[in-house]
């Protein structure tokens, strides 16, 4: 017992008495070799701990630091600060390197292919996409938007539009009554009334809503979207017309596009057309890849719109003189320019509102 | 309208194709539909003759025929047809030929004997009725020759869609003038043929027959003749043919004669069996209120006073204008009838007709007018060709009442005017020749006014519009030069625009942005679904005539269609919904012009999962936050300021349901849907509903102004406070209570965060307030010391604690 309890005392005590110095040169490369094993902040903490903690091996040299001789301890006491530095330097740079690994570990897992957090999609209704299209390509041709009730009274639906009762015409526009006097609106004319008894001209307007006829069947839905347009000044004429919707058509349907006027019947207009376009499907052709087209019926002509001149009779009932005045209006549906656009083939899924249908739509 | 090509040929020389035809009317304004090819299947069918017919031996009712088609070989057929008889000629399709309905035929066996073909009855052929016998042809015809050849049935039939303006061209007549003009034809008008117009027959027919009129504007004029000796029967075939090709069932040769004119001249006629007419008059005047009378349909029909009825001595015989009557009618037996030729006011016509639901060739041209001069031309015709078709004398002349003849209205027609109407310059030669063409006298002596007389026929011609209308059609509307309209406009109108659409863009975008779908909802819902929603105490505005009971109130509240919508979709499987509708509701207001008033409503749906179903996202459901936090996102993206919600126990659809409060004005409520209406909507899950006035908000809004504040510029410091409340305190109490306290360094108090301790009566809010100076930098001294100040009054003032 007492031998070897002397070996060990002798041991330290020849480890001291050889040269802290050496042993101080020593940890150096001692660090750098742990250092390269630590593959972990933990691991580094650890070889921090045996190098540098209270108790480590830097901590060891210093505590036999007293046992010098006085006139060496200056000497070692430099040496051991400037290891202790020096080993400090090699665990940050560890450290560094740690991390930068660890950094390059995460980049190598980013995946961008994964969803990102994407919010909820909105989405307008086809009808009022179109209207909002419609609208702004005649806006930029100078009309102004107006809105009226949609329920409407017999004057301005029928009477002042030069549909007296019992006139054959009102066939045409089945109507839903709410009194003797007071209709859902059958079409959005009343707003040619309505403003031109609100204004003189010149006067230039669009105006777009629902309108309501009792009708109910694969190609027809009791409410359906139009829009109406109409422009009064003293020297307004068919061609102003022609011209004014021939550019409408190009907006819309893309400037190859062919215009038709033919004549047709209306109360409030005289002479009053119809306007067909070309067909887009088969071109104008009435056929698609040899088969007949179902759009237009094999006519090649699709009828997108009536129009025509406002009828004397119209400006009498509104108060304007018709010798000195002229203009025109136009009348076409919403729901029959968004099925030719988006290609859709039955009117009533408009109003069942499915959302796999109304959110297809930009 | 159905043109018959080969009828039009009668009185216009037009030898172009009926493709051309149906392009030129078309851009006409004559809109022609479809080109139909009516007896084209009988190109197949050809004439044979019965060589031999001996009876079937395997069964009593079938002969085996041989028939000579013409050809080398006979053919033997299988017939079973009781009037089939040797040496007679006959229709025959042979195998691979086609029947009326489509049918082909084919070789077949029939009980062991071979049929290579069949001999064709009227039916099968489309050419008549019977179906008894085989159709045995009258006359000398080659063999094997088509019978679209013998009987000249090769036709062309045009469907045109006249529009409601044009009752002139409601007869082959008509339509062959417009034809005419089109190309630069001779119109060749038929007279009453002078041959079979033998007036020395009997005593004058004005002698046998008084006319009466009541009121002229209803009846201006009325005619009759008379024949007596006729012998009902078959129309002869030409003019069964021509019915035919029009889609006109023949009757007997009465009956088709009055058909045929009214085809050709659009002039209604009206035959009576003479002998079931009391007494030797007849009166036109108008029902007994309540009268009953039965049409020759069988049907009892109640009259009004404003009927107008054709009266005999005794008793009314026709509605006059729409239907004989059934007491009156031509027969199998009729000897002697009296032919009415009439014209009725239009609009007396088209009530009745409109109330009783009975529309027939006779009411629609009589709504629509027809030429009262040209009546008289129609009347002759029709006589001579019953005399023809039916035989008997026809007495002397035309009984006729015209208490009121019809005059040309004087049209003023200006060249000056149709160039600035058309915008394009006619020649005057042009005008002139193409009205005339039209069958207007025109009368240009002052080159700058002519005066124009239309035609009877042209009844809508009665203003220099119309003129320039014609002469625009004829010049061709479609050749008329686009030119843009130079648009002045006034400042004035400019302000007096309604801003309502730019309104609901912008909230229309707002939704967009959101991830709302927009849905749009008819306006109508059915009354029961009112009742169901509770929403029947308020007066709504009911629908006099509606389609149907599930359509029959407007909607005084967006939330019906939207509960609708997401009912739909449900039954579809889409299970999360979020659904916006901008739309006009209609309250009754009797104030209003049109008795309502049509406020604007946003209405807001929201169903199902609270975020997109992916990951990263959470998997929760909606509930009330997300939809008060729409509204709030509304208020806030409309920068107007924070809304009250108060508690609203008696909402009718959802519970719990907050109204929603902005400046002490309602805009609107907020709420889940309660259990039995999500039930019906077939939703297990809660259902959110918002709706919002627009009206309000557009008001509040200020034509979208908003105002610039400067940025702060000291910094502001913050605090938290944590409140330990009863859960019956109200969050809005707190807030109002810190508002009332009025300190003047508070910017900003938010909730950040609200716990609620298990199994406790108390929620803990924690809310940070914001305090800045708008001069200085703040001391933290100088904020802890209000800090604690307010804290201190709201432990007096509510009953909270601080922990
Ligand atoms: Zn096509």
């Amino acid at each position: 017992m007492s031998a070897s309890g002397s070996d060990l005392g002798v041991g330290l005590a020849r480890d001291l008495a050889q040269d802290p110095a050496q042993d101080l040169d020593a940890l150096v490369p001692e660090l750098e070799a742990s250092l390269t094993a630590a593959g972990s902040e933990q691991e580094l903490e650890a070889v921090r701990v045996q190098f540098l903690g209270r108790k480590g091996r830097l901590a060891g040299i210093m505590s036999g630091l007293p046992k010098l001789a006085l006139d060496q301890r200056p000497a070692v006491g430099q040496k051991a600060n400037q290891v202790k530095t020096k080993l400090q330097e090699l665990l940050d740079q560890c450290l560094a390197r740690l991390e930068r690994d660890k950094e390059r570990a995460a980049l190598s897992r980013f995946d961008p292919s994964l969803p990102g957090r994407s919010a909820w999609q909105g989405s307008l209704h086809p009808i009022t996409l179109i209207t909002q299209e419609i609208c702004s390509a005649f806006v930029s041709l100078g009309f102004d938007l107006v809105e009226g009730p949609e329920l409407e009274t017999d004057f301005h639906n029928f009477e002042a539009l030069n549909l007296p009762p019992d006139h054959p015409a009102r066939d045409m526009q089945d109507t839903f009554y709410i009194t003797e006097n007071t209709l859902l609106r059958t079409h959005t004319s009343p707003l040619q009334v309505r403003t031109m008894l609100r204004k003189r001209p010149p006067l230039a307007a669009i105006a777009p809503g629902k309108v309501y006829r009792r009708d109910s069947d694969l190609t027809h839905t009791p409410m359906f979207h139009q829009i109406e347009g109409f422009l009064v000044d003293t020297d307004v004429s068919l061609a102003d017309l022609r011209g004014t919707l021939t550019a409408f058509v190009h907006r819309i349907f893309g400037p190859d596009t062919v215009v038709r006027f033919r004549p047709s019947f209306f109360p409030f207009t005289e002479p009053s057309a119809e306007v067909d376009i070309s067909c887009m499907l088969c071109g104008g052709t009435g056929n698609c890849a040899a088969a007949p087209c179902r759009v237009c019926k094999q006519t090649g002509w699709l009828e997108i719109l009536g129009c025509g001149m406002i009828d004397p009779a119209v400006f009498t009932a509104v108060g304007y003189d018709p010798e000195h005045y002229t203009g025109f209006a136009f009348g076409l549906g919403v729901e029959r320019v968004a099925m030719l656009k988006y290609g859709i083939g039955d009117l009533r899924m408009f109003f069942e509102n499915d959302v796999r249908f109304v959110s297809q739509f930009a | 309208m159905y043109l018959s090509l080969n009828w039009l040929r009668e009185f216009t020389p037009y030898e172009g194709s009926a493709e051309d035809l149906a392009d030129r009317l078309t851009m006409l304004g004559l809109e022609v539909e479809e080109i139909l090819r009516p007896f084209a299947h009988l190109k197949d069918i050809v004439v044979g003759r019965v060589l031999e017919r001996r009876p079937h031996p395997q069964a009593d009712r079938l002969s085996l025929c041989r028939v000579d088609i013409g050809q080398v070989h006979t053919l033997p057929i299988v017939c079973g047809a009781p009037n089939v008889a040797q040496g007679q000629l006959v229709a025959v399709a042979r195998p691979g030929a086609a029947l009326s309905d489509g049918k082909e035929i084919r070789q077949t066996e029939i009980r062991g004997e071979t049929s290579r073909g069949m001999i064709c009855s009227e039916a099968e052929l489309g050419l008549g009725e019977d179906s008894e016998g085989i159709m045995v042809l009258d006359g000398h015809f080659l063999l094997g020759r088509s019978l679209l050849k013998i009987y000249d049935l090769d036709d062309h039939v045009l469907n045109i869609s006249v529009t409601p303006n044009r009752g002139d061209c409601l007869s082959m007549l008509g339509l062959a003038r417009e034809v005419a003009v089109e190309f630069n034809l001779p119109l060749n008008i038929p007279s009453a043929r002078p041959e079979a117009w033998v007036v020395e027959e009997g005593a004058s027919c004005a002698d046998n027959v008084t006319i009466t009129i009541d009121d002229p504007d209803l009846c201006p004029l009325y005619q009759a003749g008379i024949i007596q000796g006729i012998t009902i029967g078959p129309s002869p075939r030409w003019m069964r043919h021509r019915l035919l090709a029009i889609g006109q069932r023949p009757i007997s040769n009465v009956v088709d004669v009055t058909n045929y004119i009214l085809m050709e001249w659009g002039q209604p006629l009206h035959a009576f069996d003479r002998a079931l007419l009391a007494g030797e008059r007849i009166r036109v005047a108008r029902a007994r209120e309540g009268q009953s009378f039965t049409t020759l349909d069988g049907r009892e029909r109640r009259l009004l006073a404003t009927d107008l009825l054709i009266w005999d001595a005794e008793k009314p015989v026709a509605l006059a204008g729409v239907m004989g009557g059934a007491n009156s009618e031509v027969t199998r037996t009729t000897t002697d009838v009296l032919l009415e030729c009439a014209v009725f006011n239009p609009i007396c016509i088209r009530k009745t007709s409109r109330r009783l639901g009975l529309t027939s060739e006779a009411s629609y041209r009589f709504e629509r007018g027809v030429d009262q001069p040209g009546s008289r031309l129609a009347m002759n015709r029709a006589l001579a060709l019953i005399r023809e078709t039916a035989g008997g004398k026809m007495m002397r002349g035309v009984a006729a009442s015209e208490p009121r003849s019809w005059q040309a209205p004087r049209i003023i027609f200006r060249p000056t005017r149709a160039q600035k109407i058309l915008g394009v310059a006619l020649a005057p030669e042009f005008c002139r020749q193409k009205l005339e063409a039209l069958g207007c006298d025109v009368n240009a002596e002052d080159a700058q006014a002519w005066r124009v007389l239309p035609p009877g026929f042209r009844l809508d011609l009665e203003r220099e519009a119309d003129l320039i209308e014609e002469v625009g059609r004829c010049h061709g509307l479609d050749r008329i030069p686009a030119t843009l309209p130079k648009t002045a406009r006034s400042l004035d109108w400019l302000e007096s625009l309604a801003p309502d659409t730019d309104f609901r863009g912008k909230i229309k975008r707002w939704a967009l942005g959101c991830g709302l779908t927009e849905v749009i909802n008819y306006s109508f819902i059915s009354s029961q679904d009112l009742t169901l929603m509770g929403l029947d105490r308020e007066p709504v505005i009911a629908l006099r005539n509606p389609l149907s009971e599930d359509q029959n109130v407007l909607r005084p509240m967006l939330a019906p269609g939207l509960l609708q919508s997401v009912r739909q979709n449900m039954t579809q499987g889409n299970a999360t919904l979020r659904l916006f509708e901008t739309a006009v509701i209609f309250l009754s207001d009797l104030a209003a012009e049109t008795g309502a008033r049509e406020p604007s409503r946003l209405g807001l749906a929201l169903t199902g999962n609270r975020y997109p179903e992916a990951w990263p996202w959470p998997a929760e459901e909606v509930d009330f936050t997300d939809i008060k936090g729409c509204v709030e996102h509304l208020l806030g993206h409309l920068r107007l300021p924070e809304a009250v919600y108060v508690p609203l126990a008696e909402h009718p659809l959802c519970l719990p349901c907050a109204a929603v409060s902005l400046g002490g004005e309602n805009a609107g409520w907020v709420g889940r849907v309660k259990p039995h209406l999500a039930d019906y909507c077939h939703i297990r899950r809660g259902l959110f509903l918002a709706e919002l006035d627009l009206n309000l908000l557009q008001r509040l809004c200020g034509h979208g102004r908003s105002a610039f504040r400067a940025l702060p510029k000291f910094p502001p410091v913050r605090r938290d406070m944590t409140l330990i409340a009863p859960l019956d305190l109200a969050y809005s109490r707190v807030l109002e209570t810190i508002r009332a306290q009025a300190v003047d360094l508070l910017r900003e108090s938010i909730l950040v965060d609200r716990f609620l301790p298990e199994g406790q009566q108390e929620a803990r809010l924690t809310l940070r307030l914001t305090y800045r100076h708008n001069e200085r930098s703040l001391t933290n001294e100088e904020v802890d010391q209000t800090h604690h100040g307010l804290c201190n009054s709201l432990t007096t003032l509510l009953p909270v604690r601080f922990s």
